[in-house]
């Protein structure tokens, strides 16, 4: 039987092969893991749905699949072997086993370079795109979905010249994508050619551990961003001493409704207000249109330290929530995002990401931006620190802000200008907005 | 007994059952057919699209005959040998029974002749005239076809109550012969014996014959039958039939009122059924579905991970050239090659007077799935070749996707639509736009240019319509 790639989650159409975890000839047993499939969200394995052997794997490491896809073909094992394990041989039917999904820290709605592989053919009449056999054969050869495929003919008819468009813009993506996806096992070739012949061993001993497959990510999706978005930092602190006198006043009216202030909450708030003023910092790049999409949504990403790695649950509509609510809501996200209990649409279309190290103990420092969103705000930890107040120097809590921006499409000035509004609604946060109701 | 081996088995060798042997010989596979019946070639060649055919040329000329007397060209009465008849047609199936077996002889395909009983998933017993054979194989291919429908009810035990198979053997020219089922078989066999002179009563349980085919397409085939057959009877079931010394009683039923009737013979065509029953598919885990059709996926996988299903057997419309192109796919798939049974053009030809042929979407299916589409209609009287040929009775039409203009269907009634509709199926198959084909030069005069003529009507612009741009 032919295993094809189920559907994952909703709106999650495709993935790139991040291993394979089987050979061919290779027994499996039924829900034994047989490839590890990264999708825009998570890193997940997809279950074999019945036992058998392998006898022919039709994808490679790197390699972009969509829901539908042959993955491999599994023979069933001879009676003997098998016993009571039936495979329904039915390739069109693959058991819908959802990907045990990792998550993982990005809360990019699309791949950077994917707008070029984003178009889905649609028809009204339910009708396969039109394409004349002897390219639909060539497709099938390669394993190409031409749902996918933009036709340039009349009716949008596909020719060969759009179906070799499409795979050299596939051979791009996975060319970006090399670093990370390519040597999933580890043998490092995402490091310089120098750094992997070093042997570290010469000097004392080392042992050396696998990257797990969302520190991968992690890797793959930071060089990304790091070598495609000209990126800037600018610095600013904002004197938080009266919000943090407000919250003191307020708190024990909050735990007593069972509400843990913190100032993330209040910075929620802050953001909420401050993009809703400047849509261009909660915007993204379609670079495969040079468009910038404004969205009329708020939907802020807020970094949580788990024991596996980075993770970036979402919380929606930012700019509609009093603090009360936010507050409640991050508590039980980031709760469920530490016991790694978080589903992937829960990590899907953010558009701002806040990264607070506060807790810790974090002073400035340079956050890396989570593309396709534009902006990120990192915040250390509110220090007391003498500042002069009319001619007098006074202490007061000061916290320390970086943001990061893609200057392809916000300038200096408009950081500066969203800095200063960002800084302005935590000094002088209304009393008013902390009422319970 | 030693079974033999091999690597893949065919069994049944109609047009799913060969071209599926052919093409895995071809390929460099071991292969082993296994038929039942002497002659290979299976329903189609032997007692279906063939046989049919012939008869319906030889006797075309009996219609048009008649038909030529007021262009000033009288044949006088015509003289059917029925014997010379049937011996014609039964010398063309052999040669073509003849050809496949050489054919299978060049690729040094096995054939072996008796009946096949799965006895599990990689052994097939053959009940040969010469003892049981064992074969056992690595994948199989079941072609085993199907049958005409004999309900219980009818199933006498008289020779006088037929299926196709014994009409198209033509055991002689029935003075009153009673048709019962108005689909393709019963329709095109009634025109065969209507033209050799039977008076032919048509019986249909449903309000129209040939159910399922657009009415536009039906109504010139139900015009020139209801003046050909004696009658056309609708909404009309038989309650019973006996037999009545040397023809049978008929008891039908329209409109609550009963009726007796007399008739020389019967034709049954009421629908095929698989030839599944006795195959051993309980000792493999082949499944059937709820008519009793092998289930299989697109890769034409049964639910036995060594078992393939091509053709009738799998159910859905039963055509030869189905068969055919499943066959190959059967193959592709056992040699590991990406290759489905999915979107896959596949036109239908009923051989009336005249004939209708379609492919792609219908609009009638069209309506069933509601999905929006414009049609665009060319009648044949506007043609110069249908006129010439003294029958404007005829219609070409188009199913167009309206926001693409993309031609997702088309069917023809008139005569030769059979011939005509290839180049529909490469329009749709291609993906084909209502543009490309009106802007694709036509032979002029012939009634290819109907194709092309609907498509100008589509823009308002044909040439020898008024047409309005329709929908």
């Amino acid at each position: 039987m032919d295993v094809k790639l189920p559907q994952l989650a909703e709106g999650v159409e495709s993935g790139t092969v991040v291993s394979i975890l089987v050979a061919e000839g290779q027994e499996v047993k039924k829900d034994q893991p047989f490839m590890e499939l990264e999708t825009q969200k998570a890193v997940g394995s997809i279950p074999a749905p019945s036992a058998g052997v392998v006898t022919k794997v039709h994808v490679k490491q790197g390699m972009e699949v969509s829901v539908g896809q042959v993955l491999i073909s599994i023979d069933a094992a001879p009676a003997a072997s098998t016993g009571g394990a039936t495979a329904p041989p039915r390739a069109s039917k693959p058991a819908a086993q959802p990907a045990t999904a990792q998550p993982q820290p990005s809360s990019s709605a699309t791949t950077t370079s994917a707008g070029a592989t984003d178009y889905r053919y649609e028809s009204k009449s339910g009708v396969a795109p039109p394409a004349p056999p002897s390219i639909r054969k060539i497709a099938a050869d390669l394993g190409i979905d031409l749902t996918r495929v933009k036709g340039s003919e009349a009716g949008g008819r596909i020719n060969l010249g759009d179906l070799r468009d499409y795979v050299q813009r596939l051979q791009q993506i996975a060319l970006q994508r090399a670093p990370g996806a390519e040597q999933p096992s580890g043998q490092a070739h995402q490091t310089p050619a120098s750094s992997e012949s070093v042997d570290f061993s010469k000097w004392g001993p080392v042992h050396r551990e696998k990257m797990s497959p969302l520190r991968r990510t992690v890797s793959r999706r930071m060089v990304e961003s790091w070598t495609t978005i000209p990126k800037i930092n600018q610095f600013a602190d904002a004197d938080i001493s009266n919000l943090l006198a407000l919250r003191k006043k307020n708190a024990p009216g909050y735990e007593k409704q069972g509400v843990h202030l913190t100032l993330t909450a209040f910075l929620l708030v802050v953001l909420g207000r401050t993009l809703k003023k400047h849509p261009r910092a909660n915007s993204s790049l379609d670079e495969s249109t040079m468009e910038i999409v404004y969205k009329n949504y708020c939907h802020i990403g807020v970094a949580v330290d788990t024991e596996g790695g980075l993770i970036v649950p979402i919380l929606r509509d930012v700019d509609r929530k009093n603090l009360a609510q936010l507050s409640q809501e991050l508590h039980a996200i980031t709760e469920r995002t530490r016991q790694r209990k978080i589903s992937i649409e829960e990590l899907q279309g953010g558009t701002f990401t806040i990264s607070n190290q506060g807790s810790i103990g974090g002073s400035h420092f340079t956050p890396i931006i989570y593309a396709p969103q534009v902006a990120i705000l990192g915040v250390g930890q509110g220090q007391p620190k003498p500042v002069a107040i009319d001619g007098k120097i006074g202490v007061r809590t000061i916290l320390p802000l970086c943001l990061a921006y893609d200057h392809r499409v916000l300038d200096g000035a408009d950081a500066v200008r969203f800095l200063k509004d960002v800084i302005s609604g935590l000094e002088n946060f209304s009393e008013a907005d902390l009422q319970l109701k | 007994m030693d079974p033999t081996t091999t690597e893949i088995l065919v069994l049944g060798a109609g047009p799913g059952g060969y071209t599926a042997a052919f093409y895995a010989a071809d390929k460099g596979k071991k292969v082993t057919l296994v038929e039942q019946n002497p002659r290979l070639g299976g329903v189609c060649m032997n007692v279906g699209c063939i046989p049919s055919k012939a008869l319906l040329h030889a006797t075309a000329i009996l219609r048009e005959g008649k038909e030529s007397s007021h262009r000033g060209i009288d044949f006088g009465p015509a003289r059917v040998e029925v014997e010379k008849l049937r011996n014609w047609k039964e010398s063309i199936v052999e040669k073509l029974g003849q050809g496949i077996k050489s054919l299978a002889q060049h690729r040094q395909v096995e054939v072996v002749h008796g009946r096949g009983h799965f006895e599990d998933s990689r052994t097939l017993r053959v009940e040969t005239t010469a003892g049981q054979k064992f074969i056992r194989y690595e994948k199989a291919i079941i072609a085993a076809g199907s049958k005409p429908a004999m309900p219980h009810a009818f199933d006498l035990g008289n020779k006088r109550v037929m299926t196709s198979t014994e009409a198209l053997d033509l055991p002689d020219v029935p003075q009153d012969l009673l048709i019962v089922g108005g689909g393709y078989i019963g329709m095109e066999l009634g025109t065969v014996y209507a033209a050799l002179g039977s008076n032919v009563v048509v019986l249909e349980a449903l309000p129209s014959i040939l159910t399922g085919v657009d009415a536009d397409l039906v109504r010139p085939v139900s015009r020139v039958a209801q003046k050909a057959f004696k009658e056309i009877r609708l909404n009309t079931k038989v309650l019973k039939m006996a037999t009545a010394g040397k023809q049978i009683k008929v008891t039908t039923e329209v409109n609550k009122q009963q009726r007796d009737e007399l008739y020389d013979r019967v034709l049954v065509s009421v629908g095929r059924v698989p030839n599944l029953a006795d195959l051993g598919l309980e000792n493999t885990k082949v499944t059937k579905d709820d008519k009793g059709f092998i289930q299989c996926n697109a890769q034409l996988q049964t639910e036995d991970p060594n078992i393939y299903a091509v053709g009738d057997a799998t159910g859905g419309t039963l055509l030869a050239h189905r068969a055919f192109r499943q066959g190959k796919i059967a193959v592709e798939t056992i040699l590991g090659d990406a290759s489905a049974f999915e979107n896959v053009v596949i036109p239908a030809v009923v051989f009336t007077d005249p004939e209708v042929a379609w492919c792609g979407l219908t609009e009638t299916e069209a309506e069933q799935k509601s999905i929006e589409v414009q049609v665009a209609k060319f009648p044949w009287g506007a043609s110069g070749r249908a006129l010439t040929f003294d029958r404007p009775d005829g219609l070409t039409k188009l199913v167009i996707e309206p926001e693409t203009e993309r031609i997702l269907g088309v069917g023809i009634v008139g005569v030769g639509a059979g011939e005509l509709i290839g180049e529909g199926v490469l329009a749709v198959e291609m993906g084909a736009t209502v543009r490309d084909l009106a802007d694709s030069v036509h032979p002029h005069p012939t009634l290819s240019e109907t194709l092309m003529e609907a498509a100008e009507s589509f823009y308002g612009t044909a040439t020898h319509t008024l047409s309005r741009r329709s929908s």
